[in-house]
């Protein structure tokens, strides 16, 4: 008879963290399925840094539970590939170099490790610029780089923070094809960003916010108990609080989210309001140079949850 | 272990600043000392000043390298989140620790090598024992665990880089202008003098100059019994300081 067990690579519950009077973490409750790809994604300061490297054990809690395949984190390190935030490799080694740091560090004899490390630099990509100094390596490379330190064998949780932040959109691409074969090989992903288009990719998103996580679904099923329908993107030559409240009066709930290029509006009715919009527009002196009818992506469905923006606008 | 004392020795070879500052510096330092203060000397004479020379100077390349590199190795390591890294990975810090200081004694080692063959190619001449010359490289050990726990201890405290690198290289500098390191002891006001005897990394190259060039040279007799104790005291208690609090604070969950 087979046995049907799902077991929770991470669990966490009531997890809370303070640093002096400031409390980050305030009653995490987090499930991540084994091979499962979830992606926490929140604003800068809601707490997802801190979630992350709790998990990855370099962290500790304030109060709450929290475990690793059953285990507590530190009890569970050879299990997890964590990448923080920032670029750790070294830039005055070669990109070969850091590799076999980190086998050395895990142990590898000196044949293994490389034998290892030349599968890790196939498999990103970096095979002919292995010997090349990282200082040398575009920021993607870099990145594709630091993810292969967490792709030693034995890895079964990839913990990844922020890692495409900065990245062109080639570079983007790439590293995106690189987690999503690690997601074929059942590794367990948990994706830490403020780019809704990157935690699309994700099987369940989590919305963290102050502390908390205020949704947590499948990408679609967020999507659709938003109450989303459609959304308005506008292209305007002038971006002021005077056009935010024009735009306002067509948006469900008066919520108008501002963009590096100009607003996002919700609206049921887009036919009738989008040439209104141009007029209105118009009339305070300000074109709107390109207006499209979009989708909801998970950046308006935080929005819409907590009328704050998930990053922050140029 | 060997992994970390690969990548730091890799990495203090690859720096041109650190280059510079362990190496290029006190070679120079040789250089000026050996041809601009020695002219008026018999030239007997002169050989053994320089010979006091060559070991202030590579004692000054130990200094660096554990002042001034091993902090800013620690600070550039947590700074681009490498040390976070390193928590979540199943690997001993004691290890990390004995990688960083087994790189910085290599590295150390090199330099002051380098500099003493400079002194040497120079005209330094030394007059010692074969005893003698194992005690000095007791000295000399002695001299990189104290350099290298103030290292710790600056690495662990100044966050940024920068402010690592330069106060470790200020601290350097100053200790070794004040303590009798880069000046006669002979020349330093008396309350100098007595910081001379305390600071362990000054009263071990006093304790060196008397080993290989003669007492008159030192200044004072640095390998009387109760001296000696406080030189491996003190380099031991900053070693042991800087061990602490780099394990407890720069691999510590907050």
């Amino acid at each position: 008879m087979k046995s049907l067990v799902i077991s929770d690579a991470i669990s966490a519950e009531n997890l809370t963290k303070k640093y002096g009077d400031n409390e980050v973490l305030k009653g995490v409750d987090l499930k991540i399925e084994e091979g499962e790809f979830y992606a926490l994604m929140g604003p800068n300061g809601s707490g997802k840094t801190t979630l992350a490297s709790i998990i990855a054990s370099v962290r500790s809690p304030t109060s709450g539970k929290i475990e690793i395949y059953g285990k507590k984190p530190e009890k569970a390190k050879e299990l997890i590939g964590y990448i923080p935030q920032d670029n750790f490799s070294s830039p005055i080694l070669t990109g070969k170099e850091n590799l076999m740091y980190f086998a050395g560090l895990l142990g590898y004899s000196r044949d293994k490790a490389e034998r290892i490390v030349n599968e890790l630099l196939n498999k990103i990509g970096l095979s002919k610029d292995a010997n090349k100094r990282v200082s040398d390596y575009s920021g993607g490379m870099r990145k594709r780089l630091e993810v292969a330190t967490a792709l030693f064998p034995g890895t079964k949780i990839l913990i990844l923070d922020e890692p495409t932040t900065g990245l062109d959109p080639s570079a983007r691409r790439k590293f995106l094809g690189l987690i999503k074969e690690a997601k074929e090989e059942k590794t367990t992903i948990l994706l830490i960003t403020h780019i809704g288009a990157d935690a699309e990719l994700a099987s369940r998103v989590g919305l963290i916010d102050e502390g908390k996580i205020i949704a947590d679904d499948e990408p679609e099923r967020l999507k659709e108990t938003s109450g989303l329908k459609n959304v308005i993107n506008i292209e305007t030559t002038i971006k002021s609080e005077k056009v935010a409240n024009v735009l306002g009066d067509f948006s469900d709930d008066q919520k108008v989210l501002e963009t590096d290029v100009g607003y996002r509006i919700y609206c049921k009715d887009v036919e009738k309001a989008t040439p209104r919009i141009v007029r209105s527009l118009d009339a305070i002196g300000c074109k709107a140079t390109k207006v499209e009818v979009e989708k909801p992506s998970l950046e308006d469905v935080f929005f819409k949850l907590t009328e704050r923006m998930v990053r922050e606008v140029s | 272990m060997t992994a970390t004392l690969g990548k730091t020795i890799k990495e203090f070879l690859r720096q041109k600043t650190i280059l510079f500052w362990t190496i290029a510096w006190p070679i120079l330092w040789v250089l000026i000392g050996s041809f601009s203060f020695t002219g008026s000397v018999p030239e007997e004479v002169a050989a053994y000043v320089k010979g006091s020379i060559t070991i202030s100077m590579s004692v000054f390349a130990l200094m660096t390298a554990g002042i001034a590199n091993l902090p800013g190795n620690i600070a550039q390591d947590r700074e681009r989140g490498l040390l976070s890294k390193l928590m979540s990975m199943p690997i001993n810090p004691w290890r990390d620790f004995a990688g960083r200081i087994l790189a910085l004694l290599a590295f150390s080692s090199l330099a002051a090598i380098l500099v003493a063959l400079v002194g040497y190619i120079c005209g330094a001449r030394f007059s010692y024992t074969l005893a003698g010359l194992w005690q000095s490289i007791g000295f000399l050990l002695l001299i990189s665990f104290a350099s290298a726990g103030i290292g710790m201890l600056i690495g662990t405290f100044i966050k940024h880089v920068h402010g690592a690198i330069m106060s470790g290289v200020g601290i350097a500098v100053v200790t070794a202008a004040i303590s009798g390191v880069m000046a006669p002891y002979s020349s330093l006001p008396s309350l100098l003098q007595q910081f001379a005897t305390v600071y362990p990394i000054s009263s071990g190259n006093s304790s060196i100059t008397y080993l290989l060039v003669g007492k008159d040279y030192a200044g004072y007799d640095p390998l009387s019994t109760s001296q000696t104790t406080l030189t491996i005291i003190a380099s031991l208690l900053f070693f042991v300081a800087g061990l602490l609090a780099y394990s407890r604070f720069c691999w510590r969950k907050d």
